[in-house]
């Protein structure tokens, strides 16, 4: 579980309240930036859920609301399949969606936070530490759909390198993997690597599995022999 | 003496049981003592009260034991490193039942009643029957992911053999607990005080077992805050983990906890009845409406153990639960530098403050 790296800072010139108010986004991996995306949207305040509501009317993003969620979030998180989860910071609930990863098949990943309050030490540290997009001040309707634009193709930047990366690291061991199952086979049956390369590569081939899972069953065997 | 080059502090607690010492330093005038002018700020969320520490809105807070690992590892967040320099409690969890769950335990083995702490084992015909029957699977809650909730409940469990796939276990703030208990949106969970009494109380559940009865003397919250954060005031730290330390000290009294469960069920903290926060720090753990409570001694544990003190943030500890995260699954794919559980647990910072504030270890 890895959370998205994005950062968005929106700086608004008059002074705030110091009181803060956050909202937490959360997008699933699997959306299509040309696609309609789904918005569950959980919020006690009636009046903001309205104006967010309002202010994605004849756009791409569909917002279906949920006003009071403890119950049966998970449920309707099933039902709905959104693919952005905002959801008020302060609320209880956030913690449900934090196991999302784990008890879904469904995973939707925490993006963006909306904050009431300037503080841009805190804002300059958690991008700095790729927390999460932070945008300062009331959440105004015409910043919500840029906003949420730059979430989805930022987190969709982040889980491409996220995915390279697991890719590379896999590779990397199942090279080594190989590697070592190809020295034990030459030192073991006296082949030279040459030989031993081929019998696994054959092996491989005949029996329709990768030279990884070859060279795991080979290890085992010829560990206990 | 210690001069903190940061005076005005904002600290993040969850409304619990537990969270006494930091109401106890507040009431109690320990961090006036120590020159801190502190805000109690309470949270709704676990990860709401993460991410405000990550981004300095808080200035430290009571953190479950694992979270300043899963932070420092970058596991659930965004990567941030996050000490501790002193542990708060240990214990503190039950796992509560609800009566259906108890009825049905009872007729799928064929008991007049059950015996406390529950074996696990007798989940398995429950298991069985609503298998064979197509009914949902047993469904618990634990409170957060990366929490000693989840794997004591995970280990109560396998220690009877009930694998992963047998039932679901999903994750509920505290504060709805009782009430999926009462809907049967649940059948149980695993969760820190008062929500294990208050679901006694109210007739709604049997208390099966505590934390304890699974794990002994394991660190449950500790105070987190960020690395860089302490090398900015040093100072801080040292006074703020005094003025804790000593109301852990303070705790020790049982007319204190009195005191302190008085102070605790105000709408300022935990929005509580008294009798339901008063039993656990008393060593009480109420079972059942019908029946006698349990006695266990270290439900809440916040100072004493002989010798030495649990308040020390000793790498052992920190070890074991890295261990627990491990077999949870929840280090796949991640990359644990060798020294983690020693850039995350500090018993040094603890050291430092004892010698300079000459408070009994």
């Amino acid at each position: 579980m890895a959370c998205a790296l994005l950062s968005w800072h929106y700086t608004r010139h008059k002074p705030l309240p110091n009181k803060v108010k956050i909202l937490n986004v959360t997008i699933n991996q699997s959306t299509n930036l040309k696609d309609e995306l789904r918005i569950l949207l959980i919020d006690d305040n009636k009046q903001r859920a309205e104006s967010l509501t309002i202010a994605l009317d004849n756009s791409r993003y569909k917002v279906s609301h949920l006003a009071s969620p403890s119950s049966g979030l998970l449920k309707q998180v099933e039902i709905i399949q959104p693919d952005i989860i905002v959801i008020d910071i302060e609320s209880p609930s956030r913690d449900i969606l934090e196991s999302l990863n784990t008890i879904s098949q469904y995973n939707p990943k925490p993006v963006v936070m909306f904050a009431e309050e300037q503080d841009t030490q805190a804002i300059n540290m958690s991008i700095e530490s790729g927390v999460s997009a932070y945008v300062v001040g009331d959440i105004q309707t015409e910043r919500v759909k840029p906003i949420l634009d730059a979430a989805v193709a930022r987190f969709k930047e982040f889980q491409k390198l996220k995915n390279e990366l697991t890719e590379t690291k896999h590779e990397l061991a199942s090279r080594n993997l190989v590697d070592q199952a190809k020295r034990l086979l030459m030192s073991k049956k006296n082949l030279t690597e040459d030989q031993a390369y081929k019998a696994m590569r054959k092996t491989a081939m005949d029996t329709g599995q990768k030279l990884e899972d070859v060279a795991r069953t080979l290890m085992s065997l010829l560990n206990t022999l | 003496m210690i001069t903190p080059e940061q005076k005005n502090l904002k600290l993040g607690f969850i409304p619990l049981t537990d969270s006494a010492p930091l109401v106890a330093a507040q009431e109690m005038g320990f961090f006036n003592q120590w020159g801190l002018n502190v805000e109690l700020q309470k949270q709704n969320s676990w990860a709401t009260l993460r991410d405000k520490l990550h981004v300095g809105l808080l200035d430290a807070a009571q953190m479950l034991a694992p979270m300043p690992l899963a932070s420092s590892l970058g596991i659930g967040c965004a990567k941030t490193h996050i000490i501790t320099p002193l542990v708060l409690s240990l214990n503190g969890n039950a796992i509560t039942i609800s009566q259906q769950l108890h009825v049905e335990i009872l007729n799928e083995n064929s008991l007049s009643h059950v015996t406390l702490p529950l074996a696990g084992y007798l989940l398995r015909n429950v298991i069985q029957t609503r298998k064979q029957q197509g009914r949902p699977k047993i469904k618990f809650a634990t409170v957060f992911p990366y929490s000693c909730h989840y794997y004591q409940l995970k280990d109560w469990l396998a220690a009877s053999d009930i694998k992963d796939d047998d039932v679901d276990i999903g994750v509920v703030p505290p504060v709805n607990m009782v009430a999926m208990l009462e809907s049967g949106e649940i059948d149980g969970y695993c969760v820190g005080g008062p929500w294990n009494a208050q679901a006694v109380r109210a007739g709604l559940g049997l208390t099966a077992l505590t934390s304890f009865d699974v794990w002994q003397d394991s660190p449950e919250k500790v105070l987190g805050l960020r690395s860089d954060w302490q090398k900015q005031c040093p100072n801080t730290v040292l006074a703020l983990t005094a003025a804790l330390k000593q109301a852990c000290i303070w705790l020790e009294s049982t007319p204190n906890r009195f005191e302190i469960a008085c102070i605790m069920s105000s709408k300022k903290y935990l929005n509580a009845p008294v009798d339901v926060i008063a039993p656990s720090l008393i060593g009480s753990c109420l079972t059942e409406l019908s029946a006698p409570p349990r006695e266990i001694p270290s439900y809440n544990q916040f100072y004493k153990s002989q010798p030495g003190s649990i308040n020390i943030p000793e790498h052992i500890r920190g070890e074991w639960l890295l261990s627990k995260m491990q077999s949870a699954g929840q280090l796949d794919n991640v990359n644990v530098p060798d020294d983690i559980v020693k850039q995350v647990f500090r018993p040094d910072i603890y050291q430092e403050m004892h010698e300079k504030s000459s408070i009994q270890s």
